[in-house]
């Protein structure tokens, strides 16, 4: 059966950070050099083809993208400067849009005014919660201090309201992410017509995404350890903060200072420490340039860094201003965490680059799926 | 027949011989050969003290014939002969014996090598017994040149000549000067405009005081010799002229292919189907538009249609790849929003300037799509109304292996460049052959790539292959000068060692005229024998060994010399074994 090409795909993949994609031809270094393309499995060359040709329903049924974890050897070793890493790069932003039903994610990575827009929108609207709406249901900023000399936190920031709003959040991001993850499986397995997969091999090969998610061992196959390393710091130290701000947030966010051998204290340091050393190595890096990984940036990899950097500087300004006994700092530097965390979480992580945290997994879980699938 | 006195001289070139054949052994044992005064090796036989030790010889040794032991005849067969010359002697009493390229580089084994060269001098040396000295001869040219062809290959040559104060005929066959070049918008890879180049050529053809045009016209019989050739034209009014002149130069050019017969395609059945020729006709009027007057907003276009493929033609057009690329200079400077799609074979970029011109266009965000030839072509077919384009392409692209639809709304063909119908009545009326592809066949493809084996006739431009305008012009101003060089000596040196009829044997059968490649034979009804004319021919002995009763023979090329030649290379080693 034959695919129709879609000519003006190029023009739309342009704005996802595609660059000179009609540089590539065809020698196929890039495949040959990557560490983790494989058999059935072959990237980046063949994904360029299908981009140069426009063609649409084969690219969005791709997984390879989501395969690569742009070490960077296939852009040293091109010798056209196609710059094949980066392309899948552009790709995977591509197909996140793709994944999203709402169309939002598309709007965020081609306009950056729709984006900061929104971010604003949201930060606007924590302002405003802590500053008017919640002072109306008595909830309000002191100056008075605990026993301890620690700042009052739940006198404005309500535990069971910040409890329910962070469930409200997660519910939502989650609910998003689902079902893109339901049309990516869609697009990816369903839809393929020449081949079928059992459900038993969908519940045997169920494990790997746990221990994709916490392990990555596809990353760890590139050349390159060191991005693996100081990703897998950064993610653990995100899920950790995940975990407690939303599910364990009565035991998290105390007004009582907790001796530092709490778990409280140091799991909340580690996890500090593990977001705190993986955006410093990507942000020197993206300054330095000297990595390719790091050599072209798109303003939602900023957007990222700038966001998830300020979230953990303004959270360990509220630790040391909360046991120090500053309040009004306290007060002020909650609110910056809070309008910085909220719309950071509803834009980036169901629409925007975050959202790799449940694609990628999947897409290592999709590919598992189609080593396994038989012909209908 | 005076007692004969021979030198033989056996070459090391270097260590080229020298390594594979013991030069010193070879030259001993010939030099016990009867008739053979003297045999010596040396280093380098070509170098200037090589030639004069065989001077010297001569003199020293009153010797008459001379073999030289050494390359192949074709690199210094001349250089001994004069060195023999210079001596007194005749030159056509030196034979050369190949141990270089047919011997001591093919092979392994020095003793066998040795021995081989042995086998190779001594049949020279039975050969060169036989040689009868022969006279040089040469015939006078006329200083006018007759040009065929009109367009930017016979216009330059035309020039050429024309400048240098000679008389040139130029003649073609449309009404008008210019050719296909004249039909062309813009040239690749500098995008300049080829009206702004083949306009003052079309000028200084017709107003020059030396060159005299004729339109409407074609060439029809040729005939003489180089230097002296007579033609008569038929112009416009019937007017019969008949024109003399030295040298010939054919510039008859090719014609773009019918891309009617490759059903694929559907010329002529869709109407936004074009060729590429068409295409430039719709950018000099400076729009691209559709039958229906509509801008097209995707536009496909298919390289290699009719070149490359067994079914139409074997070769390459070599000009197609860079004007396709053109062509997405041109539409974007009209379109730029367009889908511009190259469907192509594979992508050629040989030319100075050419990779850069290819590397500059991919920029232009376009889309490369390639086909098998061998496989399938694509094939056009009409959209469905909901289709949103004109026609749909469908093709196995080769790149990714998809089976693909491709929506267009123009098609532009590349199509190759072809033979014109009526070549075969020009190579007849002035003796030239033809390849397999209805290209002119040119003396020697590297070494001699402008004359031809008929002696003041040259070939130029694309008649003797596809080619582009800087390698027609180049090619025209070489055949000129080659044509300014014997008109500046006034007469040119013909062949010496030509076929002649024994009269007392020949019995009129006309087998010789018949098989003679280039007409250099008639039959004399008087005497009812055969006769060659001794400056058409070639003496390729095509006659000789056709005719039945051993009337003709070769000059040089006798029967006795070449029986004495094959006993030579008998006599040494096949009566060992």
């Amino acid at each position: 059966m034959s695919v129709r090409l879609n000519p003006d795909l190029r023009n739309e993949l342009v704005r996802f950070g595609i660059g000179d994609w009609n540089a590539c031809y065809h020698c196929g270094t890039c495949t040959a050099i990557c560490p983790l393309s494989e058999e059935g499995f072959l990237f980046p060359r063949k994904k360029i083809r299908l981009m140069q040709m426009g063609l649409e329903s084969q690219l969005e049924s791709s997984v390879e993208p989501w395969l690569c974890y742009y070490c960077g050897d296939c852009t040293k070793t091109c010798p056209r400067d196609a710059n094949p890493g980066e392309l899948m790069m552009s790709l995977r932003r591509y197909l996140t849009s793709t994944y999203d039903w709402t169309g939002l994610s598309k709007k965020f990575y081609t306009s950056e005014v729709w984006e900061l827009a929104w971010i604003l929108f949201f930060a606007i609207l924590v302002v405003i919660s802590f500053l008017v709406v919640l002072p109306s249901f008595g909830y309000q900023y002191t100056a008075e201090l605990t026993p301890e000399g620690g700042v009052k936190v739940n006198s404005f920031a309500p535990i069971p309201i910040v409890e329910a709003f962070d469930w409200i959040m997660a519910l939502i991001v989650a609910s998003l992410l689902i079902s893109n993850i339901i049309r990516m499986y869609y697009k990816i397995i369903w839809k393929n017509s020449k081949t079928k997969v059992s459900l038993w091999v969908h519940i045997r090969e169920f494990w790997l995404l746990i221990f994709n998610f916490a392990v990555q061992p596809k990353f760890s196959k590139c050349d390159d350890k060191r991005y693996w390393l100081s990703h897998w710091f950064l993610m653990s130290g995100y899920t950790i903060m995940f975990i407690v701000i939303v599910v364990y947030l009565p035991w998290f966010q105390t007004e009582e200072i907790l001796p530092v051998w709490d778990p409280q204290r140091w799991l909340g340091y580690y996890a500090t420490f593990g977001l705190l050393f993986g955006l410093t190595v990507a942000i020197i890096g993206r300054f330095r340039k000297k990595d390719v990984k790091f050599q072209f940036s798109h303003i939602s990899d900023w957007l990222f860094l700038i966001m998830l950097t300020l979230t953990v500087i303004t959270g360990i300004l509220i630790h040391i201003f909360r046991i120090n006994g500053m309040p009004m700092a306290t007060f002020i530097s909650y609110i910056a965490h809070m309008a910085v965390l909220v719309p950071m979480i509803l834009i980036e992580v169901p629409f925007s680059k975050w959202s790799h945290l449940a694609y990628r997994p999947f897409a290592v879980y999709f590919t598992q799926l189609k080593k396994h699938a038989v012909p209908k | 027949m005076e007692e004969p006195r021979i030198g033989v001289y056996v070459c090391w070139c270097g260590t080229n011989i020298s390594k594979m054949v013991d030069v010193e052994k070879v030259a001993d044992e010939v030099s016990k050969l009867t008739h053979v005064v003297i045999a010596k090796n040396y280093k380098y036989m070509c170098s200037d003290p090589g030639q004069e030790l065989i001077i010297k010889d001569i003199h020293g040794h009153k010797l008459n014939r001379v073999v030289v032991a050494a390359c192949s005849p074709r690199i210094h067969e001349l250089t001994f002969r004069n060195a023999v010359e210079k001596a007194g002697i005749n030159p056509y009493l030196f034979e050369m014996a190949n141990i270089r390229e047919q011997d001591s580089w093919v092979h392994t084994d020095r003793v066998e090598a040795t021995s081989k060269a042995l086998d190779l001098i001594v049949a020279a040396i039975q050969r060169v017994k036989y040689h009868e000295p022969l006279q040089k001869r040469s015939v006078t040219v006329d200083p006018a040149t007759l040009v065929i062809g009109g367009g930017i290959s016979g216009m330059a040559a035309a020039l050429e000549i024309a400048n240098a104060g000679k008389k040139v005929f130029l003649i073609e066959k449309t009404n008008q000067l210019g050719g296909q070049v004249a039909k062309l918008d813009l040239t690749f890879p500098h995008l300049s405009s080829a009206q702004q180049l083949i306009q003052p050529f079309i000028q200084g053809t017709e107003n020059h005081p030396n060159i005299e045009v004729f339109l409407n016209t074609e060439i029809r019989d040729v005939t003489g010799y180089i230097g002296n050739f007579k033609s008569t034209v038929q112009m416009a009014e019937n007017e019969n002229i008949e024109l003399k002149f030295g040298n010939i130069i054919a510039a008859v050019g090719l014609k773009p292919f019918d891309p009617s017969k490759i059903e694929e395609y559907g010329y002529g059945r869709f109407p936004d189907v074009i060729t590429s020729l068409e295409f430039e006709e719709m950018l000099s009027k400076g729009n691209i538009l559709t039958k229906y007057g509509k801008e097209p907003r995707n536009i496909a276009i298919i390289h290699c249609v009719g070149s490359r493929n067994k079914k139409y033609h074997p070769y390459c057009s070599r000009t197609c790849c860079m004007a396709a690329l053109k062509y997405v200079h041109e539409i974007r400077a009209c379109l730029p929003s367009a889908n511009i799609f190259e469907i192509y074979a594979d992508m050629r970029a040989y030319g100075k300037g050419h990779e850069e011109f290819y590397a500059l266009t991919t920029h232009k965000q376009i889309i490369f799509l390639m086909y098998d030839q061998q496989e399938a072509l694509p094939v056009i077919r009409h959209a469905n109304k909901n289709d949103n384009c004109n026609m749909i392409i469908e093709m196995n692209e080769k790149l990714s292996g998809e089976s693909i639809e491709v929506p267009v709304d123009m098609v532009i063909l590349m199509v190759n460049m072809e033979a014109h119908d009526n070549v075969k009545e020009v190579v007849r009326a002035i003796g030239v052959s033809l390849c397999g592809n209805q290209f002119f066949i040119e003396k020697h493809p590297k070494l001699d790539p402008v004359a031809t084996t008929t002696g003041g006739v040259f070939i130029v431009g694309t008649c003797q292959g596809p080619k582009d305008i800087p390698d027609s012009v180049a090619q025209a101003r070489a055949a000129a000068a080659r044509i300014l060089a014997t008109i500046a000596q006034g007469s040119v040196a013909v062949e010496v060692t030509t076929a002649c009829v024994n009269e007392n044997l020949c019995c009129g059968c006309q087998t010789c005229v018949r098989v003679c490649p280039y007409g250099a034979i008639s039959y004399n009804q008087e005497k009812r024998v055969s006769e060659v004319n001794e400056v058409l021919c070639k003496g390729c002995g095509t006659c000789g060994s056709a005719c039945p009763t051993g009337a003709i023979s070769s000059k040089h090329f006798t029967d006795k010399q070449i029986l004495a030649e094959i006993e030579g290379i008998m006599s040494m080693s096949f009566k060992g074994a």
